[in-house]
């Protein structure tokens, strides 16, 4: 035992021995992080091979062959394609414009909570819309919106105002697209915020108090600073999945608004696995993916060259 | 001077009060839309058939029966149920048992190749596939009309590993060194020594797997086509927004049946919320997804 302790010691004090040694030393740790390994292989990176059927006439028949670009000829010339790339980006900007400030302002005004019993309740309630899926939250914005029993339009018709059929109304269901997103996540997006400024220390309040600050510049000064950094991670983050918008989509939308709502994802889902044309569909999936990242290494750069920030 | 200084305070003090006021108001209207249609649910789901005829928006309770819930028990929902429950419950623990072990690994300064492992998996974060090329992995795989294709292709959410590596980092390297003087290997110091410290990220991590693994909509549309396997989430989606037959007398389905399929829907996930909870804000510093 003593033995074995002082070799270990010895290991530790010459951290850099042979590779194979430093391996075999090292043997219980790379054995725990080999199922994680084979996992990142097969699901993620065999479908990042996968991306290469987009050059091919992969479907459900039996033959495969090398067609170069006219996946993306067809793509580019197809009216419908560009209808879901309008409508993405359309959803995508309502998210980035209506969405996303929307937490930084709940968790802003949570943090001006007195009672620590108080705060807590808020956040437990305004999560829980978080954890249910997409058809629990679909069902709940029908009930809501139904023309003839949702409480929304019985408001309206109090109100001597027309019944308005949101689900099926082309000028309303991207908005009930966007309320219900912000409906379900503002919660976590909150508590991630209110988080981060707990950490902010109280003192800096009570400093910037005594110099005459009001409380419009501490938030300008003091709070705001804080959460920069939180920000800019759920920015990139948000960028990183908001043109693959889908799920949403599949459970809320129906034939009558499948001109605003049809998207980029349910596109290529459509195309590729309802028609069968595979290889066309994974054209649509490289598409959205590379653009996706572009997106968030756009942001990135101009993160961290103008804020000194970023998470990549 | 004094007198306009106090005054300043008086004016400054009373603005606040003002604004704490509308605060307060506000984040209760902000907790009132959250939580009235979950309550709708609910009451709907226990109220009287006559009660939910005719289009009525139920804020207040009318009546309480069982009812529904006695017709969903009996019905091909149960079957959706505990599909769904499967994956949901055999997924979790697969999920834990390969995200705890890597993000230990990853969150070792010393491991071999460290930054090749890290780099290779925050790349997921920022480029994703999409559907199409999993939907062929699934097809060759021979997983179709398989659970296992609900399980397997998300057993690892780079995030939900990330988070745990990073809550692992900031557990002093003394604690583990020490243990490994004393004989652990590393496999022992995780066991033993780390994981009894992480029990908030645990808890945290365990219920957003178990939720992503319950929720899941499209992936089950897509991978599954038997009705024998179908998840509860497909069979909710179909109930609500396609009048189908099976549950009432005749072909309606009465609103309260509805919601109690939706309730059934939600019911694992709240259940488990509540005691999860409390563990959020110190599992949950994003602090960083940062490296």
């Amino acid at each position: 035992m003593k033995t074995k302790a002082t070799k270990n010691a010895q290991v530790i004090n010459q951290p850099r021995g042979s590779l194979r040694k430093r391996i075999w030393k090292q043997r219980w740790l790379l054995m725990m992080l080999i199922p994680g390994l084979i996992w990142f292989i097969v699901f993620k990176y065999a479908t990042y091979a996968g991306l290469s059927l987009s050059f091919t006439n992969y479907g459900f028949r039996k033959t495969v062959s090398f067609v170069g670009l006219r996946n993306f000829q067809r793509l580019f010339r197809s009216a419908s394609f560009w209808n879901a790339f309008r409508n993405t980006i359309i959803i995508s900007l309502y998210n980035i414009v209506f969405y996303f400030p929307f937490p930084i302002l709940i968790a802003l005004l949570i943090n001006e909570l007195r009672s620590v019993h108080s705060k807590r309740t808020v956040q437990f309630l305004i999560y829980i819309p978080y954890f249910f899926s997409w058809v629990v939250v679909g069902t709940v914005f029908v009930n809501l919106l139904s023309p003839s029993s949702g409480i929304v339009n019985q408001i309206l018709k109090s109100l001597g105002l027309d019944t308005i059929y949101f689900m099926s109304d082309v000028r309303w269901f991207r908005k009930v697209l966007i309320l219900s997103y912000i409906w379900k996540q503002m919660g976590y997006g909150a508590v991630i915020y209110v988080a981060t400024l707990s950490t902010v220390d109280p003192q800096m309040y009570e400093a910037s108090e005594i110099d005459g600050c009001g409380k419009f510049r501490q938030v300008l000064y003091i709070t705001l600073p804080t959460i920069k950094p939180t920000i800019i991670t759920m920015l990139l983050l948000n960028l990183s999945h908001v043109l693959m918008i889908f799920d949403q989509v599949m459970v809320m939308y129906n034939a009558s608004v499948y001109s605003v709502s049809d998207v980029l994802q349910t596109y290529s889902y459509r195309e590729g696995v309802l028609t069968g044309n595979l290889g066309f569909g994974t054209a649509v999936s490289l598409f959205v993916g590379v653009v996706s990242l572009l997106l968030v290494m756009g942001t990135n750069w101009i993160s961290k060259h103008f804020l000194e920030d970023s998470i990549l | 001077m004094s007198r306009t200084v106090n005054s300043n305070v008086i004016k400054e003090s009373a603005a606040r009060k003002v604004f704490r006021v509308f605060n307060v108001l506000f984040l209760t209207l902000v907790c009132f839309i959250v939580v009235i249609p979950i309550w709708n649910v609910l009451i709907t789901s226990v109220a009287e058939d006559k009660d939910v005829m005719g289009g009525v928006y139920l804020i207040i309770p009318k009546s309480f029966t069982l009812k529904s819930y006695a017709r969903v028990l009996n019905s091909g929902y149960m079957r959706g149920f505990w599909n769904s429950l499967f994956i949901a419950g055999v997924g979790t623990v697969v999920a834990m048992l390969i995200t705890v072990p890597m993000g230990y690994a990853l969150a070792q300064r010393k491991l071999v190749a460290r930054n090749f492992f890290m780099k290779m998996v925050s790349l997921t974060l920022v480029f994703d596939a999409g559907i199409m090329p999993l939907y062929v992995l699934i097809r060759t795989l021979g997983l179709i009309d398989n659970s296992w294709s609900l399980i397997l292709p998300f057993a690892v959410s780079t995030f939900n590993l990330i988070i745990v590596k990073n809550f692992m980092m900031s557990i002093p390297e003394s604690f583990v060194e020490s243990a490994s003087l004393d004989g652990c290997n590393d496999l022992m110091a995780l066991v033993w020594i780390v994981l009894p410290m992480s029990v908030p990220i645990l808890a945290a991590v365990t219920l957003f797997y178990f939720v992503s693994f319950w929720n899941r909509y499209t992936e089950a549309v897509m991978f599954i086509n038997n009705s024998a396997r179908y998840t509860l989430q497909v069979m909710l989606r179909a109930l609500i927004y396609q009048s189908d037959g099976s549950l009432g007398e005749g072909n309606i389905v009465y609103e309260n049946t509805k919601m109690a399929v939706m309730v059934l829907g939600m019911l694992p996930v709240m259940i488990i919320y509540p005691f999860v909870q409390r563990h959020f804000v110190s599992g949950l510093m994003l602090g960083g997804v940062k490296e």
